[in-house]
């Protein structure tokens, strides 16, 4: 455009505003929703972005109390995150800063960032060049799971701005992610539970950083969440068991009333494990234990599952059985009952108590079973029987090792209420179920699914 | 939360007929089941749950990972029968934590969606292995559910009729969303459900259920019912 042009542009965009505001109220249908202060949205949205059903309450006191402590903590944070240096962020990681502000609570608006440090999202990132993109492009031809992923990003955090809109582009991004995942990682494929972690690390990260951040939760040893979603669910198994040892020595007489109840973990701690607390405590908490997960590594689920389970002790030994199951499932993640701050604190006073009792690093070498056995991202064209979603008539060996552990805690629990006799007996049974499926390290990655 | 579609009352405002919450006023028994939810992905098991235990109905109905535990209680003459819901997980990969939910368990609805033929393929795997694997005497219900969607059927009613006779299987085509049958097939089962003391020994292999002992039977293994 010649300079002239864009004077006489810049002339008509200047008049079209004057007479809008000349006309007033009068034009009213050209106002768009979001321009009135009665939009319903403003008022229904929480600063994380979820919209729920009512109005929310008008800000209280402490709210702007919590607020103003953490703008007032921004700037030490934007100091450790100096973007074109980590010299900062590794000495405070060293000195213990870091984790001292990380449990103080990490302001919102540097979230995203911290968690791309924490997750080595860059680095992995730098390694592994054009790799997103092409996983992205073999999805789109190849992945076995988009009907799943598909069916599921339709029900993912529909109360989120971000999700809301159907098709939108976050739920774009969503679907993206986990259909690149489905291909790169072909042992776990997609698993339910795991749209929720890809939709909240969208809510801090952009679409090519969601899907490395994912794939390091479930590679790196930190986190190792490959075992969690992988068929059978190994690591499930083995950290109910490991949750139940450290429920009977800090909590016995809690956990002697949950045998009495019938109250297995395996009925309450699977979204605790499989997604960090999430759904399960209040979005604000959540992503304070995620802070802490990223941080700390798989420890934290353990740690938070027994702090839980003691904040709460007296409110659940004199509840029945239903009224545990709704206060674990439903309830809490309403109110918690507890600030997160006294939360948090609990979370750290627990950590000391497992480590000291040497209860808190659950393995120190991952069972084979539960790590990949393939190369991620190294594509194998499926089988026709994958592709066209062809249901196998047996259980692999993975599941049926599950199958029989469900079986023998249930069994267990019914025949001894009260476990812990029965438990040197059950962590042989694990043990020895556990070593079968060891020896043939073969896995037939083509048949399962 | 928002987007959540519309939300129809209580569940004895839905659905009318004769299940209705008990009031204080029930006298007689009280029975208690154990009955889980099955079925493939998405073809609406937590939706019916929902309806039936509160009335409402979500479009966006998160997937349950895992499994969801709720209660509801219907009448049933003199008899007010409380049904203990585990609502489990769709997706293949959870198939193997099922019997955690499904022994003991002396009801089952095995939920199929009308519009995908895939869905009632795989309600039939769920029905063989709950005669094979789960007490004896379990009830056990299909629902072919979406029925507001007929017009986009894929399932005949008359072909899952004949299956489920075939079978012995109670059977309903259902709605979440409209609340057709919902309330009806519950109260079918309740009313399929023995109750009087130790009919037929509910229960079979080791798993009485979950919900046991009450404090003065103690170390008694709960009949399938009434006190």
């Amino acid at each position: 455009m010649t300079e002239e042009e864009l004077l006489v542009k810049a002339a008509e965009e200047r008049a079209a505003i004057v007479n809008k505001y000349d006309r007033g109220r009068e034009n009213a249908e050209q106002i768009d929703p979001w321009e009135d202060p009665g939009f319903e949205i403003y008022h229904a949205t929480d600063r994380y972005g979820f919209i729920h059903d009512k109005r929310l309450p008008s800000i209280q006191r402490i709210e702007i109390r919590d607020k103003e402590l953490e703008n007032s903590r921004l700037k030490k944070w934007s100091k450790m995150l100096h973007p074109n240096s980590t010299k900062v962020w590794d000495k405070d990681m060293k000195s213990g800063k870091l984790k001292k502000r990380l449990y103080k609570g990490v302001p919102d608006a540097v979230r995203g960032e911290v968690w791309s440090r924490l997750l080595h999202i860059k680095k992995t990132k730098e390694e592994q060049i054009g790799k997103y993109e092409e996983m992205r492009k073999l999805a789109r031809l190849w992945s076995p799971d988009l009907r799943q992923i598909d069916l599921d990003v339709n029900r993912t955090y529909r109360d989120h701005l971000m999700f809301r809109e159907r098709y939108g582009l976050k739920q774009q991004a969503l679907f993206h992610v986990l259909g690149a995942y489905s291909v790169y990682n072909s042992e776990i494929g997609y698993c339910q539970g795991m749209s929720q972690i890809a939709a909240l690390l969208l809510m801090y990260l952009n679409e090519e950083d969601a899907f490395w951040g994912l794939s390091n939760l479930m590679a790196d040893p930190k986190w190792a969440m490959h075992g969690f979603f992988i068929p059978g669910f190994p690591k499930l198994l083995r950290f109910q068991q490991q949750h139940d040892k450290i429920f009977a020595k800090f909590l016995p007489k809690l956990k002697k009333h949950f045998d009495r109840q019938n109250i297995d973990a395996g009925l309450y701690t699977l979204k605790w494990f499989f997604q960090c607390f999430l759904d399960r405590v209040p979005f604000s908490l959540a992503i304070r234990l995620w802070d802490i997960y990223l941080f700390e590594g798989e420890n934290l689920l353990l740690t938070m599952s027994y702090g839980l389970l003691k904040l709460h002790r007296r409110s659940l030994s004199r509840m029945g059985m239903e009224e545990i199951v709704e206060f674990l499932q439903i309830h809490l993640s309403q109110n918690f009952g507890y600030s997160d701050n006294v939360v948090i604190e609990n979370v750290e006073k627990c950590m000391e108590e497992l480590r000291r009792a040497k209860l808190d690093q659950n393995s120190k070498q991952i069972p084979a079973s539960e790590l990949a056995q393939n190369p991620f991202g190294a594509f194998v064209t499926p089988s026709i029987d994958v592709s066209i979603g062809r249901r196998r008539a047996e259980f692999s060996d993975e599941e049926r090792v599950a199958r029989a552990a469900v079986v023998a805690r249930m069994e267990l629990q019914v025949s001894c209420p009260v476990r812990n006799r029965a438990f040197n007996q059950f962590d042989q049974l694990i043990h020895i179920t556990c070593i079968s499926v060891e020896v043939p390290t073969t896995r037939f990655l083509s048949v399962y699914r | 939360m928002a987007n959540r579609g519309n939300q129809a009352g209580t569940a004895t405002a839905a659905a009318g007929g004769a299940a209705q919450r008990p009031n204080g006023a029930t006298q007689g028994k009280i029975c208690q089941f154990k009955l889980v939810l099955l079925g493939e992905s998405a073809v609406g098991k937590s939706s019916l749950v929902l309806r039936f235990v509160k009335g409402q109905f979500h479009e966006y109905q998160e997937s349950t990972i895992g499994a969801a535990f709720l209660t509801q209680t219907v009448c049933l003459d003199d008899t007010t029968v409380k049904f203990e819901i585990w609502d489990t997980a769709g997706q293949e990969r959870y198939h193997s934590l099922a019997p955690m939910y499904y022994r003991g368990a002396q009801a089952a609805i095995v939920v199929y969606d009308i519009t995908n033929q895939d869905t009632f393929g795989r309600a039939k795997v769920w029905v063989k292995e709950l005669q094979r694997q789960a007490s004896p005497n379990i009830v056990i219900a299909l629902a072919g559910n979406k029925a507001d969607l007929a017009a986009k059927r894929a399932v005949e009613f008359d072909e899952a009729k004949g299956y489920a006779e075939e079978n012995g299987l109670l059977f309903m085509e259902t709605s979440a969303k409209t609340a057709m049958n919902v309330n009806d097939i519950f109260l079918a089962i309740a009313k399929k459900l023995p109750k009087n003391d130790g009919a037929g020994g509910v229960g079979g292999s080791s798993g009485q259920g979950r919900r046991l002992d009450r404090a003065e039977d103690g170390n008694k293994p709960a009949s399938s019912c009434c006190k």
